[in-house]
């Protein structure tokens, strides 16, 4: 397989998050001839307001992020889930990017992965990310599904390594799943 | 409650001045029945991207403290949003996400109304049932019908002055505010 590289961004700025640890493990999960890299911070981002675009332009990590969303072959968000939709910050850096022309997502590959110590490991937060995607023309990978629930005790406590097997026999399935997919529906050439 | 008026917080999901979701939250007052008080939110736009390390390190942003306050002051919310990328805008989800976790956590209880405006046919209405799903997780208490779902804004307002001009949109936001009066005074945790 020819070299494909994935943006990973996690949707939690907290140092220690769940899904920070599942972004932080994938590299170790994925198929030959996928590379894996983390996304510039979405932080410092303001919040969106088309009057700062107007009168200012993007700022400067909405360029950034965009232009490592551009340059990737895949995107892959590990997100947690906050009141039953996705986190203010990350749908902040969405809407920012969604704005500028040559909008990154669109014909981009994009896989899917929660974690949360509830019961259903993120799923709603999932199927607002996937109606986002579809507005955005991105190409969201269908399945195998990555909800990781009851996080808390599938990480080493003090590492933060995922070490819950079958959870990591699933994100591999996954990540083969998507190189697979972005042969198929990437961008050729 | 029976007899008072009913102040009646309004939140605008949209930071731009020239705003169609800001302009139709500057008609309320003039729509609303003599029984609510309608006043502005603070503005959530100094609010910081939720991060549990800052909560933890500084508590809470004033931005978010202030935010909190004025809902826990009002008898009743009403959620003016645009819809960006089909959703919540993220300015707004990020005010929710970071007052949903306070110990008093204002939304619990609260009689909240929505409406949108928005370009398209739709009008909002996925940002709203997205709004619908997040406050749901936070308790408070949704008012139904009927649903003001202002589509095709740009020509339901004046360009200029940006006032809503459209007669059927005037008589629907009519018809919700005073239902809203008898669901706040049905509804209300009485304390």
């Amino acid at each position: 397989m020819p070299n494909v590289n994935v943006l990973t961004i996690c949707g939690s700025l907290r140092k220690g998050s769940f899904n920070g640890m599942v972004q932080r493990a994938l590299p170790s999960l994925a198929p030959e001839g996928m590379a894996l890299k983390p996304a510039p911070s979405f932080a410092e981002m303001p919040l969106y307001n088309a009057d700062i675009q107007n009168s200012t332009g993007f700022p400067a990590p909405v360029n950034t992020l965009a232009d490592a969303i551009r340059a990737a072959d895949g995107v892959i968000f590990c997100t947690p889930e906050y009141n039953f939709g996705i986190p203010g910050g990350l749908k902040n850096a969405i809407d920012w990017v969604s704005r500028l022309p040559n909008q990154p997502f669109a014909g981009k590959p994009v896989a899917l992965q929660s974690a949360s110590p509830g019961p259903l490991g993120g799923g709603r937060v999932q199927y607002d990310m996937r109606r986002a995607m579809v507005f955005l023309d991105a190409f969201t990978l269908n399945k195998p599904e990555i909800f990781i629930g009851s996080c808390a005790g599938k990480f080493d406590e003090k590492t933060g390594e995922l070490k819950d097997e079958p959870t990591r026999g699933f994100i591999k399935q996954q990540l083969a799943a998507f190189a697979s997919y972005i042969a198929h529906v990437g961008r050729k050439g | 409650m029976a007899d008072r008026s009913l102040d009646v917080l309004v939140i605008c999901g949209s930071l731009r001045k020239g705003s169609y979701n800001a302009a139709l939250a500057r008609m309320l007052p003039g729509l609303a029945p003599a029984g609510l008080a309608l006043r502005s939110a603070p503005s959530f736009a100094d609010i910081p991207l939720y991060d549990a390390d800052i909560q933890s390190a500084n508590g809470f942003p004033a931005g978010a403290t202030a935010w909190a306050d004025a809902i826990r002051a009002a008898d009743g919310l009403i959620i003016v949003s645009p819809e960006y990328n089909w959703s919540i805008p993220g300015g707004l989800k990020n005010a929710i996400d970071w007052v949903s976790r306070m110990k008093d956590q204002p939304f619990k209880d609260k009689p909240v109304a929505l409406q949108s405006a928005a370009g398209g046919i739709l009008g909002g209405a996925r940002a709203q049932y997205h709004l619908r799903q997040s406050l749901t997780s936070i308790d408070a208490v949704l008012f139904g019908r009927p649903e003001v779902i202002v589509t095709f804004a740009p020509q339901k307002f004046d360009e200029k002055t940006l006032e809503l001009k459209d007669a059927t949109a005037i008589d629907l936001i009519k018809q919700q505010l005073a239902g809203f009066e008898k669901f706040v005074r049905r509804v209300a945790v009485k304390g």
